[in-house]
């Protein structure tokens, strides 16, 4: 750790602080702006972005495979769409949707939220389709019904599938926010990352990636704490307490 | 015990997986048949491969039959149409199967709590059964731990308690004890007559292991190979209650034993 | 056979056929609906937000006669496969050569895995500011959106190698060069090959991306360009163009997998 923090001060002292911002200048800045609140107000606005969009894109997407469940004609349909919805380049519709909502808070939603969607999506559907018949076939002698089982059987064995699409689709929704940031907008930390390039200030660019940096850990372990609550009775890998009596 | 026969099975037979065109499977089960009267603790045998979970599939309706017939209380069961199967009977026939098939994200007592919920009759007085229920069984102070945190023994246990808690007329059984060691496997026969005795429920109980047939039932049915029917129907004259750990000095053990020994060759 | 058991049998074969062509229909028909969707929409919501579908064909049409749209294609296929190059030989060379120094690896390691963590397309401002606003940057970010998936495909795959083979092939005589080549190189193909299908599509992804921040060719030029201009149709053509590219190599590479790994089993987990 140390090294590397010596190898990045002498390059920056090596190139000079235009080319490499010395981590000295780095952390006095980030303090500043910590400080004065600055640096705080852009990266909220990013991890709302990011949290909405997420929301909007992921709710929708882990619910409908569970909709879908007694209609697989429906979900072999959808299909082929779903796997290029997928498959497409969601970010090059970034320009799209700041022609239609503007370079506000809206546009960098909706962004996020499609590119979540299609993640979540598809982790939900194999949750779904892992349903172990035995538990089913359990439970329907014990007198459970569809909603029942939807409700006892299918969805809490399709929520560690869910939540491997979201912890995959967290870093996506940062950076969806942060790119649709850099091509246009007012506020956030792409538009600091931006702004800090315009002004050849590489400091304030080094900043601002360093504060992104901080929003993906704290967006990772959001999920990561979550996920262990709800996960409380999955055996955790290595401890084995099979055998005997 | 009834004069008519809780559960009746005419010629059952069963085979698997056909397809039109193709050459037809063997059958697994064919022309079986017996009664099972009310109020019976009966104990089918079989070599392994013979069928056995397949009929208790039949008999809890999760399963299809291609031949012959099932009743329950007089009535025939729908089970030839995949699609008219009524798993359970409306929670009239309770099963407890090999595999625990607990749910790995409820603990202990909410298993056990798990069909009350479903038929919705948790209450009061069904908590404080399951509660009993654990107790009986020796899983007290496990109520919130979840299966991965129990051993197999205690993962069989909590399946049986849970198909207990409901109270069904009729329980099916597919070799609950086959998996423990010696000694949980005696515990849990004991604890297992002790609570039929207290509700005199009518059991079908399947195993491998003739020693047990014969320690909890009150009469043995010995399936033959594929395909499987009855190959022969033995009445156990040992009286109740019985002693499960010295039942193997009994004098009526040894012969009952080398009958039924001879038949499952 | 039973006659109950055949007109089962026969029930099951037809509602299988049926399904499949419900199926079918149910795709064509959700795909012509959206088809009218989008029309209908553009002329509800004027050109301005949505464009004429029929437009946006001939805009297509005529970009290509006049030469522009092909040459924006290839500009950002070059970008995107020149990148890409460089990304996956940096991704493939950089494990190996990280194998024979294992201190240097362990060193290394974690500030690769939590480099992950940034977004590299928070980067490309940077990367002007470094090299130009010539094709650089984006070659930069292109490289390394394509050399983390390679990267960290080939490290897992070398590490999961059996340990044993390595041994045998000491053992027997082979050098250190042949020993990656036999043993490792193959052990690690379907990682490879799985993280190869995440990383071309995103070449090309971060090529059109980058387009829009820098430059004044390609795919991402058009679209941000037209944008800038308020020519909505010419945003919905870059983007149906660069779709329809996208999915189409993603296609490919489908079949391509499919038939070069044709002998493997085919392990579930990593599909998708």
């Amino acid at each position: 750790m140390v090294v590397m923090l010596a190898i990045w001060q002498g390059l920056s002292a090596a190139f000079g602080t235009y080319w490499i911002g010395s981590p000295w200048g780095v952390a006095a800045r980030l303090a500043s702006g910590v400080v004065s609140g600055e640096t705080l107000r852009h990266a909220s606005y990013t991890l709302l972005e990011a949290t909405a969009g997420f929301l909007i894109g992921g709710l929708p997407a882990a619910a409908l495979p569970f909709a879908l469940r007694r209609l697989p004609i429906v979900t072999a349909i959808l299909d082929p769409f779903m796997v290029a919805g997928y498959g497409a380049p969601k970010l090059a519709l970034a320009p799209l949707f700041i022609l239609w909502f503007g370079i506000g808070i809206e546009s960098k939603i909706a962004l996020v939220a499609i590119t979540v969607f299609f993640i979540v999506y598809f982790s939900a559907l194999a949750g779904v389709r892992a349903l172990d018949s035995r538990l089913v076939q359990m439970a329907q002698v014990m007198g459970a019904d569809e909603r029942d089982l939807a409700r006892h059987i299918v969805f809490p064995g399709a929520v560690p599938y869910i939540f491997a699409g979201f912890r995959i689709a967290m870093p996506y929704s940062i950076g969806g926010a942060v790119i649709a940031e850099l091509i246009s907008a007012n506020r956030g930390l792409g538009y600091l990352v931006q702004l800090g390039a315009m002004n050849f200030d590489t400091t304030a660019v080094f900043v601002a990636l360093a504060a992104t940096i901080c929003i993906v850990f704290l967006g990772n372990w959001s999920v990561n704490a979550v996920e262990r609550r709800l996960l409380r009775w999955r055996p955790r890998p290595g401890l084995d307490v099979q055998g005997g009596s | 015990m009834a004069t008519e026969a809780l559960l009746e099975v005419r010629g059952l037979s069963k085979r698997f997986g056909d397809r039109v065109g193709r050459d037809p499977s063997p059958w697994v089960i064919q022309d079986l048949s017996f009664v099972v009267n009310e109020g019976e603790f009966l104990t089918i045998i079989g070599p392994s491969g013979s069928g056995k979970t397949t009929l208790l599939n039949m008999l809890a309706q999760i399963d299809t039959a291609s031949g012959g017939e099932i009743r329950f209380q007089s009535q025939v069961a729908p089970i030839r149409d995949p699609k008219s199967l009524k798993p359970g009977l409306a929670c009239k026939i309770g099963y407890v199967t090999q595999e625990d098939n607990l749910l790995p994200w409820r603990t202990t007592l909410q298993n056990v709590l798990f069909p009350l919920t479903v038929q919705r009759r948790l209450n009061d007085e069904t908590r404080a059964r399951a509660q009993m229920l654990i107790h009986a069984v020796g899983l007290a102070g496990f109520e919130q731990h979840y299966p991965h945190e129990l051993s197999g023994g205690m993962r069989k246990r909590a399946s049986l308690i849970r198909t207990l808690v409901y109270d069904p007329p009729v329980i099916l059984m597919d070799e609950p004890f086959g998996a423990l060691d010696a000694q949980t496997r005696t515990q849990l026969q004991e604890d297992l007559l002790r609570l039929w005795n207290l509700g005199r429920k009518t059991i079908v109980f399947v195993t491998h292991d003739i020693a047990e047939a014969i320690a909890l039932g009150d009469r043995t049915l010995v399936l033959s190979r594929s395909p499987a029917s009855i190959a022969g129907e033995h009445c156990n004259p040992i009286p109740r209650p019985r002693d499960i750990r010295g039942i193997m000095i009994h004098p009526e053990f040894g012969a009952l034993y080398h009958r039924i020994r001879v038949q499952v060759q | 056979m039973t006659n109950h058991e055949t007109a089962l049998a026969i029930q099951e074969a037809l509602w299988v056929k049926w399904r499949q062509y419900a199926v079918t229909a149910g795709r064509v028909g959700l795909g012509v609906a959206l088809l009218i969707a989008w029309k209908l929409g553009a002329d509800a919501a004027g050109p301005l937000y949505a464009a004429d579908p029929i437009k946006v064909f001939q805009r297509i049409v005529s970009d290509t006669i006049s030469g522009s749209l092909l040459r924006h294609i290839y500009v950002t296929l070059r970008l995107a496969g020149v990148g890409f190059a460089i990304g996956c030989t940096f991704g493939v060379a950089l494990p190996f050569l990280l194998r024979r120094v294992p201190r240097l690896t362990r060193a290394v390691e974690p500030y690769i895995m939590a480099s992950v963590g940034v977004p590299k397309y928070a980067l490309v401002p940077l990367f002007i500011l470094w090299f130009g606003i010539d094709d650089a940057p984006k070659l930069w970010l292109v490289g390394l959106l394509v050399f983390y998936p390679i990267f960290i495909a080939v490290f897992a795959g070398i590490r999961n190698v059996d340990r044993g083979l390595i041994s045998m092939a000491r053992v027997v005589g082979a050098s250190e060069a042949m020993i990656s080549r036999e043993v490792i190189w193959n052990a690690l193909l379907p990682f490879f090959f799985t993280a190869l299908k995440i990383a071309l599509p995103r070449a090309l992804s971060a090529a059109i991306i980058g387009e829009f921040l820098v430059g004044n060719e390609g795919l991402g030029y058009m679209i941000e360009y037209s944008r800038q201009n308020v020519d909505t149709t010419g945003v919905f053509t870059g983007i149906v163009v660069a779709t329809v590219l996208v999915l189409v190599i993603n296609a490919a590479l489908v079949r391509l997998d499919r038939h070069f790994n044709a002998w493997r089993p085919i392990d579930r987990d990593m599909e998708l």
